[in-house]
């Protein structure tokens, strides 16, 4: 290995960062559903030859580090020898890639040049695609299996040598209700991709296999030193959490108990999820991968927001998680709802190493993307139409502010709320308001973030379905501060036909029907 | 005598750029910005001149007054009236994080805080038909509650507006019945006709917030100018890269709110013609900032859905990108790495050698040690630097990272070099172009002095060198077009379109366009007005903006097909693919109002003294010392060229060549360095 420059590695690691940043511009630019381009739903990743992260630009807190997943497992089934130059491969198993079959991963092995003697790396992009076939339009509330829940891809080659192979093509947008803004942001994620081969060949050429992996060894050892330097300063011990949610979907009297111990010692932490709930019969399993994530994601909010992700992130951390659980989940186990108890999750961890960091840590958040789908055809237009919206909330205080009222929830990217004027224009609803849900935020020395109040009324008969979680363990409080409210939602508040509901699987609602909805808030910080 | 002159007032200096129009010579000079009494050092810029006020026959300037109030957050106290039950719109601002790793996220502190928000009752829907009747007593109420209080300004914006402004107008008659004609009221209808409530209130609050401080210095200047002598209708640089008069901009305060900045990028694109190249990419590097405009076709890259200080501006802007942190860029050392950026040690402490308390070593602190920097002679000699206390701070990161101090101090410029060039390629990239398809135009004090450096990172062979550089900005506003854009809401999916509604659409706003033109002074036969359309794919979010041949395609037989193909061509070269057979729909129309400059494009060109090297320097490039000529870019000759390594020194600027580059005084003025690729 060649003795490097600091100064090299640097620049290295840079133009590897900043080529993921091309690739996901590539990607979000022309995207053509709004999940991608608006709500980010989406992440990429450079990675080099033996899986491990050269750069990665994260769209979607919850995709952190486990795109490799997809290369890796792919060459444990067929062998180092099926990378091909020009090959494109696409995969949607959520027991591998840990999410739910609407992410899809599109990844390419990058060669040196097109003689395929040098394999330098994979670009691998993942995004949310808008339907693939479920049981229910956009997705479904209910569902028990994986088999209901849309076309499940392992490891399939989208395009040889350079050109698509149109049968699988044909086999993709067959499978979906809206086959041309799929194919449309099909396209989006190859043409990521091929902007991340050409940057990384370009990269590689112009320093050399050699000192590009001498920068590379360089600057994953300095990611690895410098959060273990971190985890350092923090107290060794034993921390623990725990909280429930709401149900899942189907048994709705039942909670599901989500336990985490936290194991800090010297320059290694250790999170331990063995005792969480076995994996349910409704939709809210994820594969082990996507765990990880979730832990990863709560490891670095509190010990590394501002270091560079690559492959010497995380090397200090553990996760034990047992197959078979919900946050384990083995096949046929339904996973559309995978990231409910992830963003409980994420506040589980951050809550069991409170004691030890007070200052870095928060008070629980609202915590769930609370779903309101509506779908139907537009009185209007005579058109199909499908609007799928996530509610922002409260998030909890921390030392030395209040919580931040209306924002969205942790495991979502950059998603923006869909205007007033928007919704009216392109679906037959009306929204009469969008308030603040004042006093929703725990009491505290800080006061949690206040949850949002929206109020629709429907201008045409329309199914409805709605996802709201944590009522059951709404956000709690730090270090006596009080709990936020839990989320209400009613259809027909006031009149003879109130009723409350908080899950729903495409229930009939009629034109003058009224849903209120409220959000919660999150968790104050000391006592009041 | 005649002489046109223009002005660009940043924070400490005013740059001012004169152009006679007997001789055809630029000067550029500088004088001291006086802020808080902004109009009295215009006048005493003016002064310095010695130009007799009658020979002023144009004048333009950049303002910041709107920019600085924003900054500052010393804007007006605004009231915000909206629809009942949408009061927090405003301050929800639409949910969404930025920093995805953050549990202790705030959003911004918006300009309006939700005391002083208030709803009425009264809806318009999505047709624009009246559902609830406006409640105008409420309205009343909210009039005597805005004198009790002592609201300076008043921002309405109720949904829907732009299809059915009634409820706007009615608003503001009640409230002008209370309160009188002074009062500013700003009504959403007026300032963007695009939906989006919250972007269209954030736009509105802007400008009830920044608008009466513009207002007020825009009076006090064209009264000044009367009182001078001076009967030059005083011109306003806009966000857009356009001219108005002061009049309109007293009007429409929000449009000149990036006054300062973008005359950059429309000096850029007053030069791109000159220089016949259709892509160019503006650096201007400062002090503590470094800031990449894009010009595309001669024209500089507009964006429709851009921001200010983090609020969003529903109106066309340059985009203007800031880029790190310019000289002030800290370099430090983290887990045995290095790191240049993103934390900036700004004009105090400053780097190292400004010798006011700074330790940590930055960009320029890194110049100064390779020898690129004369510490004699900062920023036109207005500084002197302490070479010394670089050469300190340097090697304390050197030692750290085991690292002479010569070394350290390239790596730091190699490093911000190839950073700053990676993320003006994502720039690129965006529009499906490839840096190397772009020229590079330096400008700013410190952007000669990376250009080299920068453009060998993106593969770009050929670097211009502007005249005036530290004065660029104002040098652009001589050369900008009056310009004036509309837009609105047309939303409509292909197989509902009806070409006789849109071309009715499209002739109102014509018909706005030339109105505006006229009022501006610019007659018939110099205006120019454009069509165009914002379409995309249904479903997508961002679209094109598509270009029309004019009124009358819109209702030809052939124009679904017509556009549907030209929508087409341009979504697969921007983004590389397209689908023919997927259904568009068109969001919002657009027309672009412009009024050629009577006195037609600068083309440069300067009294020359002969001569040649002034002194000899020592200077580091690639580890080597080498003996360098520096030349005064005054005494060069036409068509000279130089050989790296070299340095060219003007009033505020010096451009760097190393050994690989070579570089040409051309005859129009500008210096043309060529970039030869890395051996």
């Amino acid at each position: 290995m060649p003795n490097i420059s600091p100064v090299t590695t640097e620049i290295i690691r840079c133009a590897l960062s900043q080529a993921a940043e091309d690739m996901n511009t590539t990607l979000i630019r022309s995207a053509y559903t709004p999940t991608i381009y608006e709500a980010k739903d989406c992440a990429v990743a450079i990675l080099d030859s033996a899986h491990r992260v050269l750069g990665q630009s994260s769209g979607l807190p919850i995709f952190l580090g486990n795109l490799e997943e997809c290369t890796r497992a792919t060459e444990e089934r067929f062998g180092s020898a099926v990378w091909q130059p020009g090959d494109v491969w696409v995969m949607n198993d959520a027991y591998v890639a840990g999410a739910h079959l609407n992410d899809v991963t599109i990844y390419a092995p990058i060669f040196l040049d097109d003689s395929g003697q040098d394999l330098i790396g994979f670009a691998a992009s993942r995004a949310h695609w808008i339907d693939l076939g479920s049981k229910d339009p956009g997705g479904s509330m209910d569902s028990t299996s994986i088999y209901q829940e849309g076309l499940r891809l392992g490891a399939t080659k989208l395009m040889s040598g350079g050109l698509e192979i149109d049968p699988i093509i044909d086999l993709i947008a067959t499978n979906s209700r809206f086959p041309e803004p799929l194919i449309g942001d099909m396209r989006a994620q190859i043409a990521c991709v091929r902007t991340g081969t050409s940057r990384l060949r370009e990269i590689t050429r112009r320093w050399g296999i050699d000192t590009v992996e001498a920068a590379r060894d360089s600057y994953f050892a300095q990611t690895a030193q410098l959060e273990r330097e971190a985890i350092t300063a923090v107290p060794d011990g034993e921390y623990s959490a725990s909280g429930r949610l709401d149900n899942d979907g189907i048994d709705i009297g039942t909670p599901i108990p989500i336990v985490v111990k936290v194991t800090v010692s010297g320059d290694r932490i250790h999170i331990d999820l063995t005792e969480s709930a076995d994996q349910a019969l409704g939709p809210i399993n994820c594969g082990r991968a996507q765990a990880v994530a979730a832990c990863r994601v709560a490891y670095k909010a509190l010990l590394s927001p501002d270091l560079p992700l690559n492959g010497g992130s995380f090397l200090p951390l553990t996760v034990d998680v047992r197959q078979g659980s919900v946050l384990g989940a083995q096949e046929p186990a339904a996973v559309q709802y995978y990231y409910s108890h992830l963003g409980l999750l994420i506040d589980l961890v951050v809550t069991a190493l409170s004691p030890a960091m007070p200052d870095r840590a928060a008070a629980a958040s609202y915590g769930d993307s609370l779903i309101v789908q509506m779908m139907g055809t537009d009185p209007r237009t005579q058109m199909p139409f499908l609007s799928q919206e996530a509610t922002v909330g409260g998030w909890g205080a921390w030392a030395g502010s209040d919580g931040e009222s209306c924002l969205i929830n942790n495991v979502n990217g950059s998603l923006r709320d869909m205007p007033v004027e928007v919704m009216e224009t392109l679906f037959p609803v009306r929204i009469e308001r969008y308030e603040v849900r004042e006093g929703s935020g725990g009491a505290g020395e800080w006061r949690g973030g206040d949850g949002v109040i929206r109020k629709y009324v429907f201008e045409a008969d329309q199914d409805l379905s709605l996802w709201w979680e944590r009522s059951v363990t709404p956000a709690w409080g730090l270090f006596g501060g009080g709990s936020g409210q839990a989320p209400r939602v009613r259809l027909n508040p006031g009149t003879q036909d109130e009723r409350e509901l908080l899950k729903a699987n495409a229930i009939r609602v009629r034109a003058g029907d009224v849903l209120l909805c409220e959000s919660g808030g999150g968790g104050g910080y000391g006592n009041a | 005598m005649a002489f046109r002159v223009a002005m660009d007032i940043g924070g400490t200096f005013t740059d001012i750029v004169v152009h006679d129009t007997e001789t055809g010579n630029f000067t550029a000079s500088k004088a001291d910005t006086t802020p808080g009494r902004l109009t009295d050092g215009v006048l005493q810029a003016i002064t310095q001149l010695r130009i007799e006020p009658g020979e002023i026959e144009y004048f333009v300037h950049g303002t910041t007054q709107g920019l600085n109030a924003l900054l500052e957050r010393k804007g007006a106290n605004v009231m915000l009236i909206t629809n009942e039950g949408m009061r927090d719109v405003y301050t929800i601002a639409r949910g969404n994080r930025t920093r995805m790793f953050d549990i202790h996220y705030r959003k911004q502190k918006p300009l309006v805080a939700r005391e002083d928000t208030f709803g009425v009752g009264g809806r318009v829907k999505a047709d624009g038909t009246e559902l609830y009747q406006l409640d105008e007593q409420r309205v009343h109420e909210l009039a005597v509650a805005a004198r009790e209080r002592g609201y300076e300004s008043i921002a309405v914006c109720l949904l829907f507006s732009f299809l059915a402004p009634e409820h706007e107008l009615r608003i503001e008659e009640i409230l002008r019945e209370v309160l009188g004609e002074e009062i500013m009221i700003v009504l959403s209808h007026r300032v963007s006709g695009e939906w989006r409530e919250y972007e269209r209130t954030s736009s509105t609050v802007l400008e009830a917030y920044t608008g009466p401080v513009v207002r007020n210095y825009l009076e006090q200047i064209g009264e000044r100018f009367v009182q001078t002598g001076i009967s030059a209708q005083v011109q306003v640089m806009q966000s857009s890269g356009g001219i108005v008069s002061a009049d309109f901009a007293r009007q429409h305060p929000l449009q000149t709110l990036l006054s300062g900045p973008v005359g950059g990028a429309a000096g850029g694109a007053a030069l791109s013609k000159v220089l016949a190249t259709p892509h160019a990419i503006c650096i201007d590097m400062g002090g503590t900032s470094f800031d990449v405009s894009l010009i595309l076709n001669h024209a500089p890259d507009i964006t429709t859905d851009g921001s200010a200080d983090g609020f969003p501006v529903l109106m066309p802007l340059v985009n203007l990108h800031t880029i790190g942190a310019g000289g002030g860029s800290i370099a430090r050392c983290a887990g045995g790495g290095l790191r240049v950026g993103p934390d900036s040690a700004g004009a105090t402490p400053g780097p190292a050698s400004y010798g006011r308390g700074g330790t940590e070593p930055t960009i320029t602190d890194a110049n100064v040690v390779l020898g690129r920097v004369d510490p004699d002679w900062f920023a036109g000699g207005r500084m002197t630097l302490d070479g010394v206390a670089a050469s300190v701070a340097v090697e304390r990161l050197g030692a750290e990272i085991g690292l002479g101090t010569i070394e350290a101090a390239e790596g730091v410029l190699d490093i911000a070099n190839a950073t700053m060039a990676q993320a003006i390629r994502t720039l690129t990239v965006e529009h499906g172009l490839e840096p190397t398809d772009f020229t590079l135009i330096a400008f700013g004090g410190a952007g000669p002095m990376h250009a080299e450096g920068i453009a060998r990172e993106l593969g770009v062979t050929r670097v211009i060198v502007p005249e005036y550089p530290g004065a660029f900005s104002a040098w652009g506003m001589l050369g900008a077009d009056v310009r004036r854009d509309f837009s609105h809401q047309f939303y409509v999916q292909r197989d509902l379109l009806d070409g006789t509604e849109l071309q009715v659409a499209l002739r109102k706003l014509g018909d706005e366009a030339r109105e505006v033109l006229t009022t501006q002074a610019i007659t018939t036969d110099m205006q120019g007005v454009e069509y165009a359309l914002d379409m995309r794919y249904i479903g997508q979010d961002y679209t094109l903006s598509i270009p029309l041949l004019g009124l009358d395609e819109v209702v030809g037989k052939d124009f679904i097909g017509d556009i549907a193909s030209r929508f087409e061509r341009s979504h697969r070269s921007r983004y590389g693919h397209a689908n023919g057979a997927a259904p568009f729909e068109i969001v919002n129309i657009r027309v672009t109002g412009t009024g050629k400059s009577p006195h037609g494009h600068i083309t440069g060109g300067s009294a020359l003294e002969s001569g040649g090297v002034v002194k000899n320097v020592a200077i580091v490039f690639n580890g080597e010392t080498h003996t360098a000529p520096v030349y005064k870019r005054s005494r060069l000759i036409p068509g000279q060229r130089i050989m790296g390594p070299a340095i060219v020194l003007e009033e505020t600027t010096t451009t760097v060549i190393s050994p690989l580059a070579s570089l040409t005084r051309e005859v129009s003025g500008v210096l043309t360095m060529e970039v030869h690729p890395r051996a």
